[in-house]
């Protein structure tokens, strides 16, 4: 039971208190570049929690299993790099076959993920709070869906945007910005849910 | 510890290595492979002046057949004698787009109505009332245009803007820069086609009394091209060149000499064929080579 109230509350913080867009700030790129669509950006957002997921099993089974007893933990870097580089290439391939108009709409985005910090962040944060396997993986889950949720939210917003009357000075990047921060101060009230 | 994590990382890379080639190997899709080929010879700089988000879209739209081997605007007559190659088709070049400058009036041709002593920039001197020309559709001078330009392919030459053909690629950002919309990138049709210089709207013997060389809609081309390519709309004379047939008869009968045509070299109009009635303003002797 404490087990699993643990990995709740590991989903939780992951997903939405400590939002790895709208908290931590990483992953601004493909936040602000595909959620332009509501499609686009939940097609997104799900290949980002596949690589998340996958990211963190892997980055997990490699730190633990061979970087440290091998006392080689200072390579975490290097070696999560290249997990993620190559996760992502075997996502863009599949998605390349099997969903060929998804892989247009997100075009150079995926293969930016793989430059995207959230991926390299989330396995660094990993390793950082010590957790054990089932936690790395949920913590994977969270964050994706997290950023699902937060990329969608930004998506809709901005579809409906364009029916609305923005200011000329304010057209394009200057009104998309001034959004992402009010959603980041909302999902602020989400804080001293996990208690630290 | 070196030789630990040199092993390491090396064993990683080489798991990760044949995982990618097995995936590379199941996931393999049936790719035309004209579209490598294509993917070569385009300049590969993905700029976008063709209209297409890449040069792989450009690629892809050239096999589908939606766009011409002209297309590429930035590799010239060479990337498409290529482009043609590779899709196995003749080339047929028969337009190129280049900018065209809507304007020949040069320091003689045209009055000034006022001294101007501001910013040298022809942005500027459109803000103060409108320039110190009197036409205001005219080329200020100024040289916003030759500044915008990246191959140095427009020149102010004597108050006037003037394109070189040999270098202009079409890429607009003259177009973009002149604060009157004078110049426009055009598809014009290659041995020679007939342009009317002029950009003004304003009435005929408003433009007789502060131009030699502006459009005063008389309509004497209109009336005479057995084509019917001119036409004449806001005081203003345009040919569509896709109507165009070379007769050069409205070249030779305008009264005002506006009406040229451009080849490749830089635009030539032969003035001295000028037959206007016109005492108060002398006519300019001579040709005026660019």
């Amino acid at each position: 039971m404490h087990e699993l109230q643990k990995l709740i509350l590991v989903f939780i913080g992951a997903a939405l208190v400590n939002n790895f867009v709208l908290t931590y700030f990483l992953g601004i790129c493909p936040f602000i570049g595909v959620s332009r669509r509501l499609d686009d950006a939940l097609g997104m957002g799900l290949a980002v929690t596949f690589v998340m997921t996958l990211t963190a099993t892997v980055t997990w089974i490699i730190y633990y299993l061979i970087l440290k007893p091998l006392s080689l933990e200072f390579l975490e870097y290097v070696a999560f790099i290249l997990v993620i580089a190559s996760l992502v290439q075997i996502v863009e391939m599949f998605l390349r076959k099997s969903v060929p108009r998804l892989y247009q709409a997100l075009g150079i985005y995926l293969p930016l993920i793989t430059t995207n910090c959230a991926i390299l962040g989330l396995a660094l944060f990993m390793v950082l709070k010590n957790y054990t396997l089932p936690q790395a993986i949920v913590f994977g889950i969270g964050g994706g869906l997290g950023f699902t949720l937060a990329i969608a939210i930004m998506a809709g917003i901005r579809e409906e945007l364009e029916y609305a009357d923005v200011p000329e000075a304010l057209q394009g990047a200057g009104i998309t910005l001034i959004i992402a921060g009010l959603l980041a101060l909302a999902f602020m009230g989400f804080s001293g849910i996990i208690g630290g | 510890m070196v030789l630990a994590s040199i092993l390491t990382m090396g064993f990683l890379g080489l798991v990760f290595a044949v995982i990618l080639a097995a995936a590379n190997a199941k996931l393999k899709i049936e790719e035309d492979p004209r579209l490598e080929a294509l993917e070569d010879v385009l300049p590969g700089i993905n700029c976008g002046a063709c209209g297409y988000a890449s040069c792989r879209a450009l690629a892809e739209a050239l096999i589908g057949g939606e766009a011409l081997p002209v297309t590429c605007v930035v590799g010239g007559r060479a990337v498409a004698e290529r482009i043609a190659q590779v899709l196995g088709r003749e080339f047929k070049e028969t337009t190129r787009r280049a900018a065209v400058m809507h304007c020949l009036a040069q320091n003689g041709d045209k009055k000034k109505r006022a001294v101007y002593r501001g910013v040298a920039t022809c942005a500027a001197a459109e803000l103060v009332a409108g320039g110190d020309l009197d036409c205001v559709y005219g080329c200020l001078g100024y040289g916003d245009c030759e500044r915008a330009c990246p191959f140095d392919a427009i020149h102010i030459i004597d108050g006037l803007a003037q394109v070189d053909y040999s270098k202009c690629t079409a890429c607009g950002l003259c177009a973009q820069a002149c604060p009157r919309g004078i110049i426009c990138v055009e598809e014009l049709p290659l041995d020679a086609n007939y342009v009317v210089f002029c950009n003004s709207n304003d009435p005929g013997r408003e433009v007789r009394s502060f131009c030699k060389v502006g459009c005063i809609a008389c309509g004497i081309c209109v009336k005479n091209c057995p084509v019917k390519a001119p036409k004449l709309e806001n005081n203003l004379a345009s040919i569509d060149l896709t109507k165009c047939k070379m007769h050069a008869i409205c070249e030779e009968k305008c009264p005002r000499n506006v009406i040229g045509h451009i080849r490749r070299s830089p635009l030539t109009v032969d003035r001295s064929r000028s037959t206007t009635n016109d005492e108060r303003l002398t006519v300019a002797e001579g040709d005026k080579n660019a």
